[in-house]
């Protein structure tokens, strides 16, 4: 398990991380997510600095990006990523709240590899999730029960 | 009459145009003139029959050597205190054995002209002589009012002073023909009051000498020149007071049977009003103070007229801003201005003092009062916008500015317009009627001179007969002021049309402001509103999930609500998203194969809904020229309503088809499912508008609006028919590709 790369969640909203994570619990995925609250703490992880200066766990498989988040914004976070050379091969999946945002990711183009619009129905988001999880994360693992939101 | 070949008249014109009369190389006898340099040394003479003996052989030898006592002295003492461009100055009375002179002086370049003019008597005749005769004129100007009484009194005072035949006052019009407009005669000449003479009769060359010198006399119309030697020609004698005139007017002054002429000029300002012309029927020489007399007569009598003309032109000045002064409120009163001057015809005429007016703005014709019907107006307008214009076009004939201007004459022959937008080609035109008057001339004016038995030099007319023209296609000129006041008034409309310009502006940026803060509105919404009803929707489906075992069937019953009520508060929010959105994003209109686009609606939707038979039947299918994202919302949603509301019949039967037409192509989608009342057919496209009750078909009452405001937005229509159970057919219409 310490072998397989975590996923990486950058969600401000609680109710929104509780979700995802019921979702990806459903996916049955090996990964251990990595959960943080705004644009700031997700480079301080990709960058291991800040309180991850000392991260243990490995690079992230995939990141899973929330477009509008407090201190820096998703748009912002993503550009980083992209510009650098030793994490721009991470995949990097941008989570949007409407279809106007989609279209803000879209005329943006800077690299993204997948967008989701946030769906009103659970089990359809549930749906892009699991799909993008297959893709891009890993593995179907036996059930690594409860991977935890950390820190 | 017999017609004059326009040959001559153009022969008579040009040659008079041409003759040298400022320099005419001799003098009148009744004097000697001298033409001194630098030094006083005469380099040039002439020596009239009346001069002979005074001196000899002048040329070459200084002239204040030449002259005694006085005459020498006052020629030493010139020096150069004469400034060039002014008429003579008086140095002294010379008595020789010879006779009496006046000697007289002027600058001319770098020489000096000296004059001897051959007094009328041995006495050199004083002011003091003619002072109580100016001074009684003096008193008569305070005393008259207007520029008639004015000429009476000048022509009066002027014979009396001069004991002249005849004295005209001649008063010169816009394309200078004269008019006689005040006499005083003695009986012995024939009566010219009221008679006009052609512009070529007194050639602009004369015009402009009489400009510069303001007294000429012809002593005798069968004098015998002096010629100036040597090189005569090339003296300029415009300021002398012995020039030689030329001999065609030596002739026409025989024709008219006047051996003597004097003319004062008038002006009003710089400009040549008119002449105070006399004649004499026998020769006659005018002594020097009694010409310097006339001279202050004309003096006075110009600034008389400068005066009436400037405070009769500010007077109606006054009136006229009067009236645009109303006419300014009267369209600062209106939306649109063009709406405040059509208001009030009244004004807008009495702004020019014309009979009519028209306001020709966007194609559009709007006559007041007296004017040319429409087509005649607008071929005038067409007329104009062709034309290199200045602002304001001003005719007194406009057939003679433009020859199919004839066709307007009895309601327009004086036109003024103003243009009011060079981009749309908006006049606003007044007009005057045609005013046929009879005029008399002093002589046919086309009979200006006939070729002499030689055949070859002309000469001037020898009948001065009143000639009868009667003068049509002319309205009453316009005025100055009225000119003026057209004129202002265009450039108060010019400020009203930008400063509306402005307002536009002011308020598309202001739109803009506002649809920003509604784009920045709509994006909050999208993204706050939308989180709560995901969260809803998330949170039940868990609880369904994990604790749904533990639940009642009513319990389950009551989760499924709370699911399905979020899920279509979401689609709403979604939807009044998309709607905002079609208001707002723009449109960029390509051919669209709305049959390739009507398939692949078609195979969206059938993965979707594969729950019944459908009978589709498409027909050809014209395309449309339209933004493609917005016709295809379009397309899917009529589609998903046919087959929504036709899904209990077995089969549903949906039939696609369109009609091209003038430009447009029209598209239906027509279905055999439950229809509407047309009772309720202008509720049909509006926003949150159903029909239906909601148990029976689900959604959120949004989309027809949608596709009304889409298809509107590209200048379109939509409608529909229906009846309940029976159907409903959707029409869109939109530019042809």
């Amino acid at each position: 398990m310490a072998d397989l790369k975590p996923i990486l969640l950058v969600e401000d909203s609680p109710k929104d991380v509780e979700l995802t994570l019921a979702a990806l619990e459903q996916c049955q995925l090996a990964n251990a997510v990595i959960v943080v609250r705004d644009g700031a703490e997700a480079l301080d992880y990709l960058f291991s600095r800040g309180s991850f200066a000392n991260r243990e766990t490995a690079d992230p498989a995939v990141v899973l990006l929330d477009l509008k988040l407090p201190k820096v914004d998703g748009l912002e976070v993503l550009e980083q990523i992209k510009k650098d050379a030793h994490l721009k091969g991470t995949p990097v999946v941008m989570l949007t709240s409407s279809r106007e945002e989609r279209d803000l990711v879209r005329s943006y183009s800077l690299g993204v590899n997948a967008f989701v619009v946030k769906p009103v129905a659970f089990d359809q988001f549930f749906e892009a999730i699991r799909d993008l999880g297959m893709f891009w994360a890993v593995l179907n693992e036996p059930p690594p029960r409860g991977s935890a939101p950390s820190p | 009459m017999t017609e004059t070949p326009a040959i001559i008249a153009d022969l008579d014109l040009a040659a008079c145009e041409r003759e040298p009369i400022r320099v005419p190389g001799s003098i009148q006898p009744h004097g000697a003139l001298f033409v001194l340099d630098a030094d006083g040394v005469v380099s040039k003479a002439a020596i009239g029959a009346l001069a002979v003996g005074v001196v000899d052989d002048p040329v070459g030898r200084k002239l204040a050597d030449l002259l005694p006592g006085d005459a020498r002295r006052a020629i030493e003492s010139l020096g150069t205190g004469l400034v060039a461009g002014r008429g003579p100055e008086h140095l002294c009375f010379l008595r020789t054995e010879a006779g009496a002179f006046h000697l007289v002086a002027h600058r001319s370049g770098e020489d000096v002209i000296v004059e001897l003019e051959r007094a009328t008597g041995d006495e050199p005749g004083s002011f003091d002589a003619v002072y109580p005769d100016v001074r009684a004129f003096l008193d008569a100007v305070q005393r008259t009012s207007g520029i008639q009484a004015l000429a009476d009194l000048a022509a009066r005072e002027v014979r009396r002073i001069t004991g002249l035949d005849r004295a005209l006052i001649y008063r010169f019009d816009e394309e200078w023909n004269g008019e006689v407009i005040a006499e005083d005669n003695g009986g012995r000449l024939p009566v010219y009051l009221d008679l006009r003479w052609p512009a070529s009769d007194i050639p602009a060359q004369a015009r402009e000498l009489y400009r510069l010198n303001r007294l000429r006399l012809i002593a005798d119309a069968n004098y015998e020149p002096a010629p100036i030697t040597p090189d005569g020609a090339a003296v300029d004698l415009t300021y002398s007071v012995l020039r030689s005139v030329s001999p065609v007017h030596l002739e026409y002054m025989r024709n008219m049977e006047t051996m003597a002429s004097m003319s004062i000029s008038l002006l009003s300002g710089e400009r040549l009003w008119g002449l105070i012309s006399c004649h004499h029927q026998d020769p006659i020489r005018v002594p020097y103070h009694v010409r310097a007399a006339c001279e202050f007569i004309g003096q006075v009598v110009s600034m008389q007229i400068a005066a009436h003309e400037a405070s009769a032109l500010a007077l109606r000045r006054d009136a006229l801003r009067t009236v645009q002064g109303k006419l300014l409120a009267h369209m600062a009163a209106e939306d649109h201005f063009i709406d405040g001057l059509l208001a009030h015809p009244r004004d807008l005429m009495a702004l020019t003092g014309a009979d009519g007016a028209a306001v020709v703005a966007g194609g559009r014709c709007t006559r007041l009062g007296e004017t040319p019907d429409e087509p005649a107006i607008l071929s005038l307008v067409e007329w104009l916008s062709q034309q290199d214009r200045e602002d304001v076009f001003v005719a007194d004939s406009l057939a003679a500015e433009w020859p199919e201007g004839e066709a307007l004459k009895d309601l327009g022959s004086g036109v003024v317009a103003i243009s009011i937008s060079q981009i749309h080609d908006s006049y606003l035109i007044w007009f005057r009627p045609e005013l046929v008057r009879t005029v008399s001339w002093g002589g046919d004016p086309a009979k200006r001179a006939e070729l002499g038995p030689d055949g070859l030099r002309l000469h001037p007319r020898k009948s001065f007969d009143i000639w009868k023209e009667t003068v049509r296609l002319r309205a009453r000129p316009w005025h100055e002021a009225e000119i003026d006041a057209a004129r202002e008034l265009r450039v108060a409309i010019v400020d009203i049309v930008l400063r509306r310009a402005e307002e536009m502006a002011a308020l598309s940026e202001r739109l803009a402001a506002i649809n920003k803060e509604l784009e920045a509105f709509s994006y909050s919404v999208s993204h706050d509103l939308r989180a709560p009803f995901r969260h809803i929707v998330g949170y039940a489906q868990l609880l369904k999930k994990f604790e749904g075992e533990r639940l009642s069937e009513r319990g389950d019953r009551y989760i499924e609500t709370i699911i399905e009520s979020a899920i279509s508060a979401g689609q709403l929010v979604d939807d009044l998203l998309s709607y905002s959105q079609m208001g707002r994003s723009t449109i960029t209109p390509v051919s669209i194969d709305v049959a390739a686009m009507v398939d692949e609606a078609r195979a969206n939707l059938t993965v979707e809904g594969d729950r019944h038979r459908v009978d589709w039947r498409i027909g050809d299918l014209a395309p449309v020229r339209a933004d493609p994202v917005m016709v295809r919302l379009v397309v899917q949603n009529l589609l998903e309503n046919a087959l929504k509301f036709s899904r209990d019949r077995e089969p549903a039967v949906i039939e696609i088809g369109s009609e091209a037409k003038e430009g447009d192509v029209t598209t239906w989608v027509r279905d055999n499912g439950a229809g509407f009342d047309m009772a309720y057919v202008d509720k049909l496209f509006g926003v949150f508008q159903r029909l239906h009750r909601e148990e029976e078909f689900e959604g959120t009452g949004i989309g027809l609006a949608n596709v009304k405001r889409i298809v509107e937005r590209h200048g379109g229509r939509v409608w529909a028919q229906g009846e309940p159970d029976r159907g409903a057919t959707f029409f869109f219409a939109l530019p042809a590709a």
